[in-house]
């Protein structure tokens, strides 16, 4: 896994926003919970409500492919800059809502809500 | 919510995985001071009420999809998760910011107490639930 993802978030003695994603548990911590990363191994994943990219692209390098969808347009910016500056090819966000996903029917082995519902 | 829930049983392939994972507002946060490696234990943090009816409508969502039988649960649990701060200041600062708590903790430990260690490294501490559900087949 890349070093960079796996140090982002969650830095210990700072003040960040409100709304930062570090402010959230690390992807791994939360994975590791929920079944670790044989959950995603391989597998096509849909990280609903991805904010900065900061879950999808921790699962990215066990994932076949992570799609990250979120209404937020500056979130969604910051999740391409991330995954461009991080090397992660297997990962895709777009701009949208949960109420109406723009995918085919069927495509998905895992969809995550981290955060969302 | 459950219109958003019906949409991801439709993009998930047969026997999919959904994971919900949200902040627990069941359970209390705590303010935390931080003493070498271990914390202890200064106030309470209770989660803002608009908060936990939102939090309530999402547990109903989920219950209702299962209900309707899109999906079933396989496990849950809980994890507990620390979010650090500089100082008792910035821990204030963080809570009168977020919308997601209450603007001021309710402190377990006395003024004089809190005063010597406001400049120690704080943290609030707060669980996350999570459920893990299957998609069932309609």
């Amino acid at each position: 896994m890349n070093r960079r993802t796996a140090t982002s978030v969650g830095d210990v003695g700072k003040y960040v926003p409100a709304l930062s994603s570090a402010l959230r548990p690390r992807p791994l911590t939360e994975l590791a919970a929920w079944g670790g990363p044989r959950l995603v191994r391989g597998k096509r994943v849909l990280d609903l409500g991805c904010g900065d990219g900061r879950l999808a692209l921790g699962v990215a390098p066990f994932a076949k492919t992570v799609d990250g969808l979120d209404p937020d347009r500056a979130g969604i910016a910051s999740a391409k800059r991330r995954a461009r500056a991080e090397g992660v090819r297997n990962a895709r966000f777009a701009v949208g809502a949960a109420q109406s996903l723009p995918y085919d029917d069927g495509v998905f082995d895992v969809v995550i809500l981290s955060w969302t519902l | 919510m459950v219109d958003a829930l019906h949409e991801v049983h439709r993009v998930l392939a047969p026997r999919g995985i959904l994971v919900d994972a949200r902040p627990d507002s069941r359970l209390l946060a705590y303010a935390e001071r931080r003493s070498g490696g271990t914390y202890q234990r200064y106030g309470v943090v209770n989660t803002a009420r608009l908060e936990q009816a939102n939090d309530r409508a999402s547990d109903r969502a989920i219950e209702h999809v299962v209900r309707e039988g899109l999906f079933k649960p396989k496990r849950h649990g809980r994890i507990w998760h620390r979010v650090p701060f500089d100082s008792l200041a910035a821990l204030r600062l963080y809570l009168w910011d977020h919308l997601r708590f209450v603007r001021r903790a309710r402190w377990t430990v006395d003024a004089p107490t809190r005063r010597r260690h406001a400049n120690d490294p704080f943290a609030i501490r707060r669980a996350v639930r999570y459920e893990v559900l299957e998609r069932v087949a309609p």
